[in-house]
């Protein structure tokens, strides 16, 4: 209801604003700039995605300080802390970053962003940037408009800077204007009740602008032009980043649960870190005043002293709140429990991720793996097994000739909701992200997708194996038993060895892939074997021929299982970034080669 | 001109990260250093086992290393 009402209101006020006021309209004209330079400047910074920024995220969030560290440098770079909170969101959906660490780059993003006050401060509202904006503009068009993708992003960047700076143009002009017409000051509320309406307008401001940096360059200028007091500025800057944690919850409204844990730890610093600025605000206002005459700002330069408090108070819930870090992650985790489904949903399948090419790989290689953890389990039964006899089992053989448990379940009724959905989750969000990749992140994709067909081929095989496995260990016929429980251990030994390698932390990429074609070689050497056998025990009238024909066919299925999911182990224990398993993928043995090294 | 390459250059470092690199003979090297100490490690184990059953996979494994060897060198030398 309120989203129907929300933006006709905001249009009629803003029109009633431009027809009663040219200077409300120049005000309003300058904001949008500014927001559009922000779009401007988000996308060129996007174009540098997809490998350096991503790597550079990986590395420098292994520790709180150097999270909170990258929080800061990233922010002031890209002057965007929503670009950044966004980024970490879709990095914490993929499982790339721990939420102690996206919470580090969270609280430093509010220090980063501070420096934007800064600038503007020391250099927007003296020097006449306009003069800047305009050549930016005209050579970011001409970047933006090459072939390209990075000298594109430079002229993005550039063009975003250059209407940046038009924007806050405008709003000073704006301001500068509007204070002979109207004094905003006379409204100044002193005291409590005014500093909580203040900061209210401040959080309002920012949640219809969706930027922290446009409301404070506004409260700015502004206050350059004396259209409000110190005091309320402060309240308003207060105001300004307890709504800009709303940029963060709208992005993780498309994210997975971490994501939603992430926006409610921005939220639960910036509210904290806004009571504190409040509670404490005749403290805060104390020690702005002795930073800036000991740094040499004048008593009556008002928006560099609100410079110092953005960042002072944001320093000040940085300084609080990282010793309570781990018991903030903690209390999220509570807060927001995974959900347990009966149906399986993708974990990491986030859209947020989806223009990052680095991360969409890695979120696809870990749903994949998902996927093959719900295959296992369902395989695992529909062979009469438990997952825990396959992973723990000290003596592999015996155990499965022991178990003579049968496994009543529905094995297409859990196929649907277990496998077919994370399967049709990762197809889809394959097919949606690819136009972004570039050729080698696709082939890493199509690797990943032919991965997770060959988890589902072996769904199928074994739901079709499975009638006569349950039939046959139960026979009181020894030779077929042991036959269908050689069948049994086969699969499970696959299942094991590659579970074994994805859970060995440090396990060499390249040996790993290379290991699966010498399993492959002794599924075939098992093969011929059982075809000696099979001639002999029937000549022997050991079994009968029924069961020849049906041993014959399983063990097809069983070889056909055991070859895809050895296929899809090499596309899953590869890694692209290590460059001699890279290599060792072009020395996977082919089918013919396999048959000549296990016959030679 | 040299703008040109600059830009050239500029794309070439993103590209690495971005793109992938093609194999180099260092990592084909290193791949083969991989397979020659697995292929003696099979062989140690295999003067050391009697068990035939045992003998014959580490026989097959060792079939396997051989082969991934042959076209890892056949790789370098193309």
């Amino acid at each position: 209801m309120l989203k129907k009402v929300l933006l006709p209101s905001i249009l009629v006020i803003l029109a009633y604003g431009f027809w009663i006021s040219p200077d409300f309209k120049e005000i309003a004209d300058g904001v949008s700039i500014f927001l559009f330079g922000m779009l401007f400047l988000e996308s060129g910074f996007k174009a540098f995605t997809g490998g350096v920024l991503e790597k550079l995220l990986q590395k420098t969030t292994d520790k709180t300080w150097k999270s909170l560290l990258f929080g800061i440098v990233s922010t002031t770079v890209m002057q965007s802390s929503s670009l950044v909170s966004v980024i970490t969101i879709s990095f914490i959906s993929a499982g790339l970053v721990t939420l102690v660490g996206g919470i580090g780059i969270i609280f430093g993003a509010n220090i980063g962003t501070t420096t934007g006050a800064w600038l503007v401060a020391a250099f927007g509202l003296k020097v006449k940037i306009s003069a800047y904006a305009m050549p930016m503009l005209v050579f970011g068009i001409v970047l933006s408009f090459q072939k390209s993708k990075y000298l594109k992003g430079i002229g993005s960047v550039l063009a975003g800077l250059g209407f940046l700076f038009l924007g806050i143009h405008y709003m000073k002009e704006g301001f500068e204007a509007f204070k002979d017409s109207f004094d905003l000051a006379s409204l100044a509320v002193a005291g409590y009740p005014g500093l909580f309406l203040f900061a209210a307008i401040g959080a309002a401001a920012t949640v219809v602008m969706q930027s922290s940096h446009a409301t404070l360059v506004l409260i700015l200028t502004a206050l350059a032009a004396a259209q409000i007091t110190y005091e309320n500025s402060l309240a308003l800057a207060i105001g300004a980043n307890i709504g800009t944690t709303i940029t963060a919850i709208i992005g993780s409204l498309s994210a997975n649960v971490q994501g939603k844990r992430l926006a409610g730890a921005h939220l639960i610093f910036n509210l904290v870190t806004g009571v504190i600025a409040i509670v404490f605000i005749s403290q805060f206002i104390w020690a702005v005043d002795s930073i800036s005459s000991r740094v040499g700002i004048a008593d009556n330069n008002y928006t560099m002293k609100l410079a110092v408090f953005h960042t002072l108070f944001n320093v000040t819930g940085v300084l609080v709140m990282i010793p309570l870090i781990r018991q903030l992650a903690d209390y999220l985790f509570k807060a927001l429990p995974e959900k347990v489904l009966e149906v399986a949903e993708p974990k990491y399948l986030s859209d947020a991720a989806i223009e990052f090419p680095e991360t969409v790989l890695v979120s696809v290689k870990k749903e994949v793996w998902h996927l093959f953890d719900s295959a296992f389990e369902l395989m695992a039964h529909g062979m009469n097994l438990h997952r825990t006899e396959i992973l723990e089992s000290a003596d592999f053989e015996k155990t499965i000739d022991a178990d003579r448990e049968i496994h009543d379940f529905d094995m297409d009724e859990l196929y649907e909701s277990k496998v077919k959905v994370l399967y049709g989750a990762i197809i889809d969000f394959i097919s949606r992200s690819q136009s972004n990749m570039s050729s080698v992140f696709s082939e890493e994709l199509f690797r990943l997708r032919n991965a997770a067909t060959e988890i589902v081929e072996c769904v199928k095989h074994i739901k079709h194996l499975r009638k006569n496995a349950t039939k046959y260990m139960l026979s009181d016929n020894e030779h077929i038993r042991k036959e269908y429980n050689r069948l049994r251990y086969q699969i499970a030994m696959i299942l094991r060895e590659i579970y074994r390698l994805r859970e060995e932390d440090d396990y060499d990429h390249a040996l790993a892939v290379l290991e699966m074609d010498e399993l492959k070689a002794e599924i075939l050497v098992t093969h011929e074997e059982l075809n000696t056998r099979i001639t002999e025990v029937l000549q022997d009238n050991q079994i009968t021929p029924s069961m020849a024909t049906s041993l014959l066919n399983d063990f097809n299925y069983a070889d056909e299982t055991s070859k895809n999911l050895l296929d899809c182990a090499q596309a899953l224990l590869a890694s692209h970034a290590d460059l001699v398993a890279e290599a060792a993928q072009e020395v996977i043995l082919d089918e013919e080669e396999i048959k000549e090294a296990s016959t030679a | 001109m040299k703008f040109i390459r600059l830009i050239d250059k500029f794309e070439n470092l993103f590209d690495k990260q971005t793109k992938g690199r093609p194999i180099k003979p260092g990592e084909l090297q290193k791949l083969e250093q991989l397979l020659a100490d697995k292929k003696s490690r099979y062989e140690a184990k295999l003067e050391s086992t009697q068990d035939p059953e045992k003998r014959k996979k580490l026989e097959t494994k060792l079939k396997v290393v051989n082969a991934q060897l042959e076209k890892s060198k056949q790789l370098a030398s193309s």
